[in-house]
C-alpha cells in the first residue's frame, strides 16, 4: 500500500494533479483507490465519474447516526462496512473512488468515527495505491480517519498565498507525525522563468523536493475551470507529459520501497 | 420459540455432499485478508447482495442431530455458475456441543463474517438476511472449485477459534426457490424471535456490563456504563455493541465490567460498577446508580443526546434534546445546560442520556420514570411516544403547551399530572413525592420535612465534590447548615462542598418574598 496525499491551497490545481495521477497510475494496476478528502473540491468531476457516485462517506455516517437506534443487535461495524462497500465506494473502470463528503454535524461522533477508522484501515491496506486529494488543513489525517501518508505532494501556484499554504502544510504534516517518506512540491501555472526561479528557491529553502514545474497552459486551465474531466487534456501538452513523468516516478518510488 | 431442526431437502433439487476435513485449501487463510474488496471487474460471481436473496443462520441442535464436518450443497456449484453473474445464497450451520445453547446462536453466527473474510479471494459483507458475497477470479484461477471448500474452511475456523463447538455441519444453498422459502419460513421467524428476546433483555439477565471510555479525551472522569437497560449517553452504543467490541479488543475503550453484587435493585447500583467507576474516574466517584436521577446519577460526558433537568418549582423533570434550540421552561437552552453538566461530572439535578434510554423499562425508575417527567420538546416526545405509558403520555407538556414555568404549572394542574398530588413510582408502588402544597404554611412544613429526610443521605454522601451549579438552583441543601433554602420546593438535591473555606460576614434571616416562593 502506497498512500500519496496531494494537498495545497484551493485553486492551485491540486485536484488536476490528483486526477492525472489516478489516471496514469491506474494504467498500471487497478488496485487504486482515489479519495476525495476535500469537501471543497471536485475530484469526481475531474475524473469524469460524478454520475457514478452514490453516497459520500459523510452521508453514510449521518445515516448511521439516525438509524442506529433501530439496529437492535445488528453489529454496527458490519453495518457501516456494508454500507461503505456498497454505496460509498464508487467502482470506476480502472480504480475505486471514495468521497469523504461533508464534515460532521452536531452530536457525538466518537463511536461512529471509531468504527469508521477500523473499516477504512482494513479497506485501505488492500490497495496498491491510494491517492488522496486533501484540503490544506489535512483534516482527515488529523482526525486519524486516514492515518498514514507515504508521500505528500504539495501543489502551489506562484501566488504568495499558495506558497504560504505550502509552507504551512509541510509544518502540519510534520506535526501530525504522518511518517511520510518524502514531501514534494509541484508548481503549477508557472508562466515565466523568474517565477520558476522563485519557486526553486522556495523549494530549496523549505526542504521540499521540487517534483515538477508545470507551465501555464490556457487549454489545461480551461478544462480545469470548466470542471471537465482531465482526460480531455491535450496528450501532447507539457502539463500532461510532465504529470506522466511524475506518475512514473511515484510508481518507481513505491516499487523501490516495497 | 421457533423449533430448531434440520431443514428438509425437497425432491428434485441438485444435491452435493461431502464429509470430513479437507487436507488443504487452494487459498490462503489469514486475518490479513479482512477488508479485502473484490471489485466488480475482478469478480467471478456474486452471491446474495442487493439483487438476490440470501441469509446466514446458525442453529443449535442436539448432539445426535449434527453430523460433524459434513457439507451439503443444494443448487448449482461454482463450476456451474456463469462468470460475472449473481446467485442466491444461504449458509446454514448446525452446531452442537455441551456448552452450545440457543442463546449463543447470534454470537456464533456473527463470526461467520470474520472467518469468511479470512479466506483469500472471498469477500463477505453484512449480516443475517443482508449478506453479500463476492468471489474473485483470482481465487478460481488458484484452484477454488466448489463452495464445499469454502464451507469446510469456515467450519475448520469455527472449530479452531470456538472450541466449545464440538460438532458443526453446513448446508449451503444456491437454489433460488429454496433460499427464498427458508428465508421466509425459517430464518426470518428466528431473527424476529431473537430481536424480541433482545428487547426483553434486562440488566438482571446478564453477568457483565460494558464500559465506554471513548469520550475520556474530552471528559477525563467520565465513566459510561452500558447495560441492557441503559444504552450509552451518546446513543451510539448498546450492550450488544459493548459486548462485540470487548470481544475484539478486551483492553480497548469498551471493557467488560462484572456486575458484582446488586446493592440497590431500584436505583440500579452494583458493587462491580462502583468499583469500576472509582478506578476509572481516578477516585472521583465511588458510587453510580444506573437508573437514578437524583442519587449518585450516572456521569455526563458531553456527548449526550438529551439532557434531563429538575425543576423544583413543579417538582418534575424535563428533558430537552440537542436539536431543540429554544430555552426549556427553566429558561435554559440545551447548550447552556450541557455546558454545565458535561465533562464527566455527576451533577445532581441534571442528567445526560441517550434517546434510546427512553425505551428502557428501567428509565429513571428510582425517581418515578415517566411519571416524574413533566416536559419535553414535541419533536422528542413524538420520537419516543410509543414508549411512554398510555396514562401519562398526554400529561407531559411540550413547548406547545408550556414555554415558561408558570405555563407549565398551569398545564400540569389542568391535566392533573402525578407531580401535582405526589408521584407513586411504578417499580415498587412507593410514593416518592408529596405533591404541590398550595398553602404557604404547609409549604414550609413540607420543605422542612423533606429536608430532614434528606439529611442522612447527605451525610452518607461520597467524598466526591459535586460541582455547584452557578445558575439558580433552588432546593440545594447545605448539610452543614441544615437550613432549607428559602425558596425550596421538596429536596432530593444536595450540594456537598469539599475542602472549601467559607467566610460569612453576616447572615440575615427574614421571611422570603412572596413571588420567590415556589416560583409563583
Amino acid at each position: 500500500m502506497t498512500v500519496i496525499a496531494v494537498a495545497g491551497k484551493g485553486g492551485t490545481g491540486k485536484t488536476l494533479v490528483s486526477a492525472l495521477l489516478v489516471n496514469f497510475i491506474s494504467e498500471h494496476t487497478t488496485s487504486v483507490l482515489a479519495v476525495d478528502a476535500d469537501p471543497d473540491s471536485n475530484l469526481p468531476e475531474a475524473l469524469g465519474v460524478e454520475d457514478q457516485l452514490k453516497k459520500t462517506l459523510g452521508e453514510i455516517r449521518e445515516l448511521f447516526q439516525v438509524s442506529r437506534d433501530e439496529m437492535g443487535t445488528m453489529n454496527k461495524e458490519q453495518w457501516l462496512e456494508g454500507k461503505i462497500y456498497a454505496e460509498a465506494i464508487c467502482e470506476c473502470p480502472r480504480y475505486d473512488l471514495l468521497v469523504m463528503g461533508r464534515p460532521e454535524g452536531e452530536g457525538c461522533y466518537c463511536f461512529a468515527n471509531s468504527l469508521l477508522r477500523g473499516v477504512l484501515k482494513r479497506l485501505m491496506r488492500h490497495y496498491d495505491y491510494i491517492i488522496i486529494d486533501t484540503e490544506a488543513g489535512l483534516e482527515h489525517f488529523s482526525r486519524k480517519t486516514i492515518d498514514t501518508a507515504d508521500y505528500i505532494i504539495i501543489v502551489t501556484d506562484m501566488s504568495r498565498k499558495g506558497l504560504a499554504t505550502a509552507k504551512r502544510i509541510k509544518g502540519l504534516a510534520e506535526e501530525l507525525k504522518l511518517n511520510f517518506k518524502k514531501i514534494f512540491l509541484i508548481a503549477n501555472r508557472i508562466a515565466s522563468e523568474d517565477a520558476e526561479k522563485t519557486i526553486r528557491k522556495f523549494a530549496e529553502e523549505e526542504g521540499l523536493e521540487l517534483l515538477a514545474v508545470l507551465p501555464y497552459d490556457s487549454s489545461v486551465a480551461e478544462v480545469d475551470l470548466r470542471g471537465d474531466p482531465v482526460s480531455e487534456i491535450d496528450k501532447n501538452s507539457e502539463v500532461y507529459k510532465k504529470m506522466r513523468e511524475v506518475a512514473n516516478l511515484m510508481l518507481n518510488l513505491s516499487v523501490e520501497a516495497r | 420459540m421457533v423449533e430448531r431442526k434440520r431443514i428438509e431437502i425437497p425432491e428434485g433439487v441438485k444435491v452435493k455432499e461431502s464429509v470430513g476435513e479437507e487436507a488443504e485449501f487452494p487459498f490462503d487463510i489469514s486475518p490479513m485478508y479482512e477488508g479485502e474488496r473484490i471489485r466488480k471487474g475482478d469478480m467471478y460471481v456474486e452471491l446474495g447482495g442487493p439483487s438476490q436473496p440470501g441469509f446466514e443462520l446458525v442453529m443449535a441442535l442436539p448432539m445426535d442431530q449434527v453430523e460433524d464436518m459434513k457439507v451439503t450443497l443444494i443448487g448449482p456449484d461454482l463450476d456451474e455458475m456463469e462468470e460475472g453473474s449473481t446467485y442466491p445464497y444461504a449458509m446454514i450451520y448446525y452446531i452442537a456441543g455441551e456448552m452450545v445453547e440457543t442463546d449463543l446462536e447470534p454470537v456464533i453466527e456473527r463470526r461467520n463474517h470474520d472467518f469468511q473474510n479470512y479466506l483469500e479471494g472471498y469477500m463477505h459483507l453484512n449480516q443475517r438476511y443482508d449478506i453479500w458475497i463476492r468471489i474473485g477470479k483470482n481465487a478460481i484461477k488458484k484452484g477454488l472449485k466448489s463452495l464445499i471448500q469454502i464451507a469446510k474452511a469456515t467450519m475448520m475456523l469455527y472449530k479452531n477459534e470456538l472450541p466449545f463447538i464440538e460438532k458443526i455441519e453446513a448446508v449451503y444453498i444456491t437454489d433460488k426457490d429454496l433460499v427464498e422459502k427458508l428465508l421466509n419460513e425459517l430464518a426470518m421467524p428466528i431473527f424476529e424471535e431473537r430481536d424480541a428476546r433482545v428487547e426483553a433483555l434486562s440488566d438482571e439477565d446478564v453477568d457483565e456490563f460494558y464500559s465506554c471510555t471513548l469520550c475520556q479525551s474530552f471528559a477525563p472522569t467520565n465513566v459510561c456504563i452500558v447495560s441492557p437497560d441503559r444504552p450509552s449517553l451518546c446513543g451510539a452504543i448498546t450492550w450488544f455493541d459493548g459486548r462485540a467490541a470487548a470481544k475484539v479488543d478486551p483492553e480497548g475503550p469498551n471493557r467488560a465490567v462484572p456486575k458484582g453484587e446488586l446493592l440497590d435493585p431500584i436505583g440500579g447500583e452494583y458493587s462491580g460498577v462502583n468499583e469500576f467507576a472509582k478506578q476509572e474516574s481516578g477516585g472521583e466517584y465511588e458510587r453510580i446508580k444506573l437508573h437514578s436521577f437524583f442519587e449518585y446519577p450516572h456521569t455526563s460526558c458531553g456527548c449526550f443526546e438529551v439532557i434531563g433537568f429538575y425543576m423544583p418549582e413543579v417538582d418534575g423533570i424535563g428533558w430537552v434534546h440537542r436539536g431543540y434550540a429554544e430555552p426549556a421552561p427553566n429558561g435554559l437552552t440545551f447548550s447552556t445546560m450541557a455546558g454545565q453538566t458535561g465533562g464527566g461530572k455527576q451533577v445532581v439535578g441534571f442528567l445526560g442520556i441517550g434517546i434510546a434510554y427512553f425505551r428502557s423499562k428501567k428509565f429513571i425508575q428510582a425517581d418515578g420514570g415517566w411519571y416524574r417527567t413533566v416536559w419535553m420538546p414535541k419533536e422528542l416526545k413524538e420520537r419516543v411516544a410509543k414508549y411512554i405509558p398510555d396514562d401519562i403520555r398526554d400529561k407531559i407538556a411540550t413547548e406547545e403547551d408550556a414555554k415558561t414555568l408558570d405555563e407549565l404549572r398551569e398545564f400540569l394542574k389542568k391535566v392533573d399530572h402525578p407531580v401535582v398530588k405526589g408521584v407513586v413510582r411504578p417499580v415498587d408502588g412507593q410514593k416518592i413525592t408529596n405533591g404541590w402544597v398550595e398553602e404557604e404554611e404547609e409549604a414550609e412544613e413540607a420543605v422542612e420535612e423533606v429536608a430532614a429526610e434528606a439529611a442522612p443521605a447527605a451525610s452518607a454522601a461520597q467524598p466526591a465534590a459535586m460541582q455547584p451549579m452557578p445558575m439558580q438552583m433552588p432546593g440545594f441543601q447545605l448539610p452543614a447548615l441544615q437550613m432549607p433554602a428559602p425558596s425550596a420546593a421538596p429536596a432530593g438535591v444536595k450540594l456537598i462542598i469539599k475542602d472549601a473555606k467559607i467566610t460569612i460576614d453576616k447572615v440575615i434571616v427574614r421571611k422570603a418574598e412572596k413571588e420567590k416562593k415556589g416560583g409563583k
